[in-house]
């Protein structure tokens, strides 16, 4: 921070910058930092309700983690599979996300092509952005539903046979999970990635172009590099925000994640254990897995930019 | 030369075409299912089982009337908490988010780097790791069902902060601030009168980003609100999923699905330029 | 600790502070007699419906009352067990509650009933003047008693099922639409598989959905779901009932969706092509009901081959009710009041809880549901209603019975192994209850 000031005029207003600053900090203990402590605090005691009875809270230890990691009668560790749900679903909606913004930005910012429409078309794919997350993937099922309105049409071009059903089969409920989320984030990553390029120094471009540089050369060998804080910035909001997701696959399979649970999130876990039966122990100790393999993930990614960078 | 030319001058445009094609099939897929979602919202029951049309059905008005009077799901109240929701978070969000920036920035105080380099640190945490505690806390204070519950802590955005500061490292000339002690006023006056005038457009992109993100939110309220007349918009439309869904008349689930996201939809038809603009600002300056 | 303290502090602060701003007090009305809104808590609109078309008075206002209380509605669906959770919280925080929150009176399901009757939230209303009960049928009452034998509510119908069929179709199939005559080729499960395969056949449906039979055989278990040590228990009647769906599938049958479902809907219609449906009174008249505009009279009602009773609403008196006589009277009207119970059958072919009044219609040959062709149900109803018995329940029997269904339909849609399906089902059962022991 440079400050041009001379200090002693602002030395006598220090305790205007406590005051300023205090809410923000006290809503912040309350209603975040103590809960979060809260949250690792629970997740050593067994605590949950019974319908009308409170069981505990009762210290465990780490009962409420073996709990977690202890593999099912099928061998597999549930909450692994939920983390790799996560994953893929994201992956998925991810891919197609930055290959299509990267492409569109590129398109976009291209001199050369001189697209028209600009101004219309970014509000246009911006647009799903907004749209609350539940409502957009409620009509989604009513109309992949078995009784909605493109099943038949499906079936009369023969893509798929009557007694497929959208939301009974993996890969489809995952398709349209990641469909939705492509659907709402392509256009924001779009305009973020173009608004990176925009900001490289044109003479660059001039210069490479005069050289006899290709556009695909142009892009990997300036656009890319010279964009990478951006992208990388999107990549890890993008990912974080996958982990946490919730409010899609929940509402298209009705917070069951059908079929034979491989559509179920981290989240939803989580959210089984604390709606209903108010289980602060088991979300106590989800929450905490999820904390750390965030930090993990965000360190990891970190890390490998930085080798990149060196 | 000339031959080389054209060969670029057609390739160029074959590529146009291609782009445009890919960008107006884009564009169809954003908006297939919304046209969709509109025709079959005027359509009754009857008609959406004979299959899909583009042809509306006519029965708008009828449907709506329908959806508006619903005595299970009151989508006119979930509307109205939603509101007081969301317009309580993007007031106390921006509000606060500029005060404490403010504050950050212009004094000089012992802790100033040691409260920068925190609200920083903390803006990575998965909000969903304090979800147990707040709803612990909330339900041992006998809090569920309050919709202050879910605007206070927003008092405390540490993306929103983040945000403002950037904006007024880049437009706050500290002169003014000066100046303004200088004709007698108040800290607190200088930041009310003269500072949130300067940091206005911030302010309405950000007021907008977290009022969206707030009319949307469906994971912390689902989990706290369980009267049915505190219920905000999400959770009235993940409740439709789970409805005996028999008994339903699918024209009015169109309808309630419509109503939902109607506001932030007209909302953004008229801002949307600045939207787009408040999108990259933000983050790429950072 | 002293954190802990300070912080607390600093909340109820904060509480006050915004509870102060937002002016959201509880306006301090007295808390003597009668309480100004009779606050009524319900998975549907079911019997919201009868109590405001006979019971409550509609004042200028348009609100409902009952006395001088208002009446206030809270409708959460039952599914998923959402509706036992708002339950839950709301009578645990009774004390608490402002008198807009506080419950006065709740409806309750046959499949959790148990949970609220053996516990505290419940009272005795025997005490509020509810004493009346020699009209009504036996297990309605045992359902709404503890084990002290303390009558914490009553049933407003009662709730014998039988099998539905569309007359049409059985006409085609088995060559009658004689509710005696169809009766003697269904009375059996043999006998229902072999008109199954007859309906193929033709190209029709036994059922529209897996879980269509799933109520009678459940109804029919020999062990709770969950036994006195706390062990998930799948009873042979819950087998019989996968063996049967399995067998269903296999020959298509039935649609594999659930019973709720709206790929069920159509079959309910003109254009449905499916033979029977199962359910007691309120099943076709309340949920069937989207059928009742294109083909009415097409329908027919008999025993099948198992007898057995779903559902019924229990309305129970929640312990810190403020509004007991207008509970009480609520309560006696819908068993005991001979002139509103009468429309509940002529008007609402409801099967009521009023021994005297469904005999006085099961005798006369003048009535008729129009929905069942003319059919006297009520006669029918009277005979099945001497075979309920109320047993072998659980708190647990809500999440129980959509489980095994939801987690079921995963292995006859060939989704999981049979071993898949169950373990899914354990999983759930332990997430929503933690302390049932779900090991096999």
């Amino acid at each position: 921070m440079k400050d041009n000031k001379p200090k002693v005029k602002s030395i006598s207003y220090a305790k205007w910058g406590y005051i300023f600053i205090i809410p923000f900090f006290l809503v912040y203990f309350i209603f975040t930092f103590y809960p979060q402590v809260l949250t690792f605090y629970n997740s050593f005691f067994e605590n949950f309700r019974d319908g009308l009875t409170q069981i505990g809270p009762r210290f465990v230890g780490f009962d409420n983690y073996k709990a977690l990691l202890t593999p099912s009668d099928s061998g597999t560790i549930d909450i692994l599979k939920y983390f790799g749900n996560t994953i893929i679903m994201w992956i998925m909606g991810a891919v197609p996300q930055f290959v299509i913004a990267l492409l569109l930005a590129v398109f976009f910012t291209n001199t050369r092509l001189n697209i028209k429409g600009q101004g219309i078309m970014k509000t246009v794919i911006y647009m799903p952005n907004l749209i609350m997350a539940s409502a957009f993937s409620m009509l989604f099922y009513t109309l992949f539903s078995n009784v909605g309105p493109i099943k038949p049409l499906l079936v009369q071009t023969g893509i798929i046979d009557q007694s497929f059903d959208f939301f009974f089969t993996t890969i489809s409920v995952r398709g349209l999970v990641a469909t939705l989320n492509f659907l709402m984030w392509f256009g924001n990553t779009t305009i973020l990635l173009m608004a990176g390029i925009q900001a490289i120094d044109e003479s660059l471009f001039e210069s490479a172009r005069l050289d006899g540089a290709s556009s695909t050369r142009v892009f990997f060998n300036i656009t890319m590099p010279l964009l990478k804080p951006i992208f990388v910035y999107t990549f890890i909001t993008s990912m974080i925000g996958g982990l946490q997701m919730f409010d899609v696959p929940s509402v298209l399979t009705n917070a069951k994640g059908t079929p034979n649970r491989t559509v179920m999130t981290v989240i939803m876990y989580l959210n089984n254990y604390l709606g209903g039966s108010n289980n602060y122990g088991m979300a106590g100790a989800i929450s905490v897995i999820l904390f750390i393999v965030t930090a993990i993930l965000s360190i990891i990614v970190f890390k490998t930019i930085d080798r990149d960078k060196g | 030369m000339n031959k080389k030319n054209k060969i670029a001058s057609i390739q160029l445009t074959l590529l146009r075409i291609l782009v445009y094609a890919v960008i107006i099939l884009l564009c169809f897929l954003c908006l297939f299912f919304f046209v969709m979602l509109i025709i079959n919202a005027s359509r009754t029951n009857n008609q959406l089982q004979r299959g899909f049309t583009l042809i509306p059905g006519g029965h708008f008005i009828y449907n709506f009337k329908n959806a508006f009077t619903d005595s299970s799901i009151q989508i006119p109240r979930g509307m109205v908490n939603s509101f007081i929701v969301a317009a309580g978070s993007a007031i106390c969000t921006t509000y606060f988010s500029a005060l404490t920036a403010y504050g950050i920035y212009v004094y000089n105080f012992k802790l100033k780097k040691l409260a920068y380099t925190f609200i920083i640190a903390v803006m990575m945490i998965p909000t969903q790791v304090s979800a147990v505690g707040f709803v612990q806390l909330a339900y041992k204070y006998g809090l569920n069902n309050k919709l202050w519950v879910l605007i206070v802590p927003s008092i405390a955005a540490p993306a929103v902060f983040f945000y403002m500061y950037q904006y007024l490292k880049a437009t706050l000339p500290l002169d003014i601030v000066e100046a303004s002690r200088i004709d007698g006023s108040s800290e607190f006056v200088t930041f009310n009168k003269i500072v949130l005038p300067i940091m206005k457009p911030a302010i309405a992109v950000q007021m907008i980003f977290s009022f969206v993100a707030a009319w949307n939110n469906y994971f912390l309220p689902a989990l706290l609100l369980t009267s049915s007349d505190k219920k905000t918009v999400p959770i009235m439309i993940a409740q439709l999923r789970s409805a005996d869904y028999s008994k339903f008349d699918m024209g009015k689930v169109y309808m309630f699905i419509l109503l939902a996201i109607l506001p932030v939809i007209v909302v953004y038809i008229f801002l949307s330029k600045s939207i787009i603009k408040g999108v990259t600002s933000g983050s790429v300056k950072g | 600790m002293k954190m802990k303290k300070f912080i607390s502090a600093v909340l109820v602060a904060t509480m006050v502070l915004s509870m102060m701003l937002t002016g959201c007090g509880d306006g301090g009305s007295a808390k003597k007699g009668e309480g100004e809104i009779f606050h009524i808590m319900a998975w549907n609109v079911e019997f919201k419906g009868f109590f405001e078309t006979y019971f409550a008075e509609k004042h200028d206002d348009g609100e409902f009352y009952v006395g001088d209380a208002k009446v206030k509605w809270t409708i959460v669906p039952n599914e998923g067990g959402a509706y036992q959770d708002a339950l839950d919280r709301a009578l645990l925080n009774q004390e608490n509650a402002s008198e807009e929150e506080r419950v006065d009176m709740f409806l309750a399901e046959a499949d959790y009933i148990a949970k609220y009757v053996q516990s505290d939230s419940t009272m005795d209303v025997t005490k509020i003047g509810v004493t009346d009960f020699s009209n009504t049928y036996k297990y309605t009452v045992e359902a709404a008693s503890d084990e002290k034998g303390v009558v914490k509510g009553v049933s407003f119908q009662c709730c014998p099922a039988g099998l539905v069929y569309r007359r049409s179709i059985a006409l085609d199939v088995l060559g009658t639409d004689n509710p005696a005559e169809v009766q003697s080729k269904l009375d059996s499960w043999e006998k229902f598989n072999e008109v199954a395969a007859l309906c193929k056949a033709k190209g029709y449906y036994m059922t529209a959905s897996d879980g269509e039979t799933y109520r009678t055989f459940s109804n029919n278990k020999t062990e709770a779901w969950v036994d006195a040590d706390g062990n998930l228990v799948i009873d042979s009647a819950i087998q019989a009932w996968m063996d049967q769906s399995e067998m269903f599938r296999d020959n298509g049958y039935t649609i594999l969706c659930d019973v709720w479902a709206e790929e069920k809907q159509p079959q309910m219609l003109d254009t449905g092509k499916t033979l029977c449906f199962f359910g007691p009174a309120w099943y076709y008249n309340f949920c069937m009901g989207n059928a009742m505009d294109t083909c009415k009279g097409d329908w027919g009602l008999c025993e099948g081959p198992q007898s057995y009773f779903w559902g019924g609403t229990w309305l129970l008196a929640a312990t810190g009710c403020d509004n007991t006589k207008a509970v009480a009277d609520t309560m006696n009207a819908f068993i005991n009041n001979d002139e509103i119970v009468e429309k509940l059958v002529s008007e609402q072919s409801q099967f009521v809880n009023n021994q005297k009044i469904n005999e006085k219609f099961a005798s006369d040959p003048t009535y008729g549901n129009e929905f069942l062709g003319g059919q006297n149900d009520t006669a029918l109803f009277v005979e099945l209603a001497k075979n309920i018995k109320f047993q072998n329940t659980s708190k647990y029997d809500q999440l129980c019975n959509e489980g095994i269904q939801l987690y079921w339909r995963e292995y006859l849609k060939g989704k999981v192994t049979k071993e898949q399906a169950l373990e899914n089902f354990r999983k759930y059962i332990k997430e929503k209850y933690p302390n049932v022991n779900t090991d096999k």
